[in-house]
């Protein structure tokens, strides 16, 4: 049997640390990490890596490339593991500095290289938003939980219950119900929660800083209220029929049972389902056998 | 182009399940990756006979070369367990924690590696450590704070407590080895018997060499009258055990050590 020992604490959601990459000398951010006193292991040669930072301008070594390729795909894996979208600016400045002519060309490969070996899928949130988001591409299964012990996220059946909450009334929610409904179930906005901590933080700042969710206020309203969207992020992760089965599943009921919301799922299914170009992926999201990265 | 001359392995849904599990992970027992690729077989590709554990991780590796990355494998420095993780050749270990943790928890992290490598047992007490908060680089850390951020660590698995003192776990020696010993060369200790890395173990009291505990078991693994590898004097521990995987009942090394620093406060 699989042992359960996996941490349950949740990497500490308070306040809005700035986490900056590079935290001084012994922590080099990636884009100077052949330069540090540390010498990296494995079998690559590591000749070219010495002068990594001379040239400024000019051609680049095949070397030098696959190690900015390198640093990026770990840079955003890292990035990822916090599901707070990645900002070009944050890329440029802490993996590709001097290399940001190329930034295009570096985050294609990089986005083959996170496909091919990782199945996450690099897509920008938005067209032009300059923001990137990692999407799995293998389906989760239950098992996976088990054996990864409790290091799942509790939070996410939280979201998913306000997600669904928000598709059945209609694609827009106003927070005060968002409360209404989740106090019938032990969450308050005001009470520290055991499992969820603040509940009014996670709902309202973090979800909405991970992209799940839209908040913004009700004009004209008094007392100020307000209202709750679907984010770029969950369009992108999750679909409204996937949320709507997990609600038919919550009141053990059928799809079916709600003729409107199944509709618009399944319209959606039928729009995702159409052929059309994607400006908004960086990368080709198909997953290229080969190992090699095209050189430019 | 690829540059490695080693043949390519090529990467199923298989692998990249395993491969992003292992990483939700950070380190795991021998035992339990046995269990995930077994998992990530049934989920995709129940019909095909599973590689060797071996060499379904070499397969991988053969991939993550390029991308300076490796599936390590180590031991416990306590009882020799064999344990996996996923290490990043690239860049600094730290840069991996800087996205977990804020400024002054790595430097907390930073001083009591900087104890535990210094100290003669591989230990450092809470009460050493939690005297340098007032040291940390970034915001004012209480001690309370302190203590819970030290607790955090042993349940990422970057230290392991026993009774209020602390040492690395074997996921920060796969991890940190290069950079410790390019950090510290002066004060880091070596293996007489293999040569890496020694956080913890016994100690020559003539000649002053070093040993991990599995690597004194193995080299003294039934003798009677074990001596000094280098001096020949006489070996004056007690001997452990070899890891057996077969007798094994629960795994310990990665439970979480749920005791409370709070009696050691003064």
């Amino acid at each position: 049997m699989l042992q359960k020992h996996k941490s349950r604490i949740r990497p500490s959601s308070q306040g809005e640390r700035d986490r900056e990459w590079s935290r001084g000398e012994e922590a080099p951010s990636t884009s100077r990490g052949a330069g540090g006193s540390q010498e990296p292991r494995g079998s690559a040669s590591q000749g070219s890596r010495r002068s990594e930072a001379a040239p400024a301008v000019g051609p680049r070594t095949q070397k030098q490339l696959e190690l900015k390729v390198a640093e990026l795909v770990q840079f955003l894996l890292i990035k990822d593991q916090r599901k707070i979208p990645i900002k070009r600016a944050d890329i440029v400045k802490h993996v590709l500095g001097d290399y940001k002519d190329m930034f295009a060309d570096l985050l294609r490969r990089a986005a083959e290289r996170l496909q091919y070996v990782f199945g996450y899928k690099l897509v920008e949130l938005e067209p032009k938003s300059h923001s990137f988001i990692l999407i799995n591409t293998l389906e989760p299964v239950e098992e996976d939980a088990e054996v990864r012990g409790d290091q799942g996220t509790p939070t996410t059946g939280l979201l998913m219950i306000v997600l669904g909450l928000i598709f059945m009334k209609g694609n827009t929610i106003k927070e005060t119900e968002v409360w209404d409904f989740l106090r019938r179930l032990g969450v308050y906005p005001t009470k520290k929660h055991l499992i969820f901590g603040d509940p009014k933080k996670l709902i309202t700042e973090e979800f909405v800083r991970q992209r799940y969710l839209e908040y913004r206020r009700i004009p004209h309203t008094d007392p100020v209220d307000y209202e709750l969207q679907w984010g770029p992020r969950t369009n992108l992760e999750t679909s409204k029929m996937k949320v709507l089965k997990f609600v038919a599943k919550v009141h053990n009921q059928d799809p079916k049972d709600w003729p409107a919301q199944y509709c618009e799922a399944l319209a959606e299914e039928e729009a995702r389902a159409r052929p059309q170009p994607q400006p908004s992926a960086p990368a080709p999201s198909s997953s290229s056998s080969s190992a090699a990265a095209t050189s430019s | 182009m690829q540059s490695s001359s080693r043949r390519m392995g090529v990467m199923t849904d298989v692998h990249r399940r395993f491969l992003q599990l292992l990483m939700t992970h950070g380190v795991m027992e021998e035992r339990e990756v046995a269990h995930l690729q077994k998992h990530c077989y049934k989920v995709h590709d129940s019909s095909a006979t599973a590689d060797k554990l071996e060499d379904f991780i070499n397969n991988i590796n053969s991939v993550l070369e390029s991308l300076y990355i490796e599936i390590k494998k180590g031991i416990t420095e306590d009882d020799g367990r064999p344990i996996y993780a996923l290490v990043n050749l690239a860049t600094t270990p730290v840069s991996k924690m800087a996205s977990d943790y804020a400024e002054n928890e790595l430097d907390l992290f930073r001083k009591a590696l900087e104890l535990i490598i210094d100290s003669e047992s591989g230990f450092a007490s809470s009460t050493n450590i939690l005297n340098l908060v007032d040291q940390l680089k970034g915001k004012r850390m209480r001690k309370k704070e302190a203590e819970q951020v030290l607790q955090k660590f042993v349940q990422n698995k970057w230290l392991i407590e026993k009774e209020g003192e602390f040492t690395l776990h074997g996921r920060a020696i796969l991890e940190m080895e290069q950079y410790i010993r390019g950090m510290y060369p002066d004060s880091v200790k070596t293996c007489n018997i293999c040569h890496g890395l020694l956080i913890q173990g016994q100690s020559c009291e003539t000649c002053g060499i070093r040993m991990h505990l599995p690597c004194v078991a193995k080299y003294f693994q039934a003798n009677p009258e074990p001596h000094c590898p280098h001096c020949n004097d006489y070996w004056p521990h007690e001997i452990p055990e070899v890891f057996d995987p077969e007798k094994e009942g629960e795994p310990t090394i990665s439970r979480p050590h749920r005791k409370s620093l709070r009696s050691r406060q003064h």
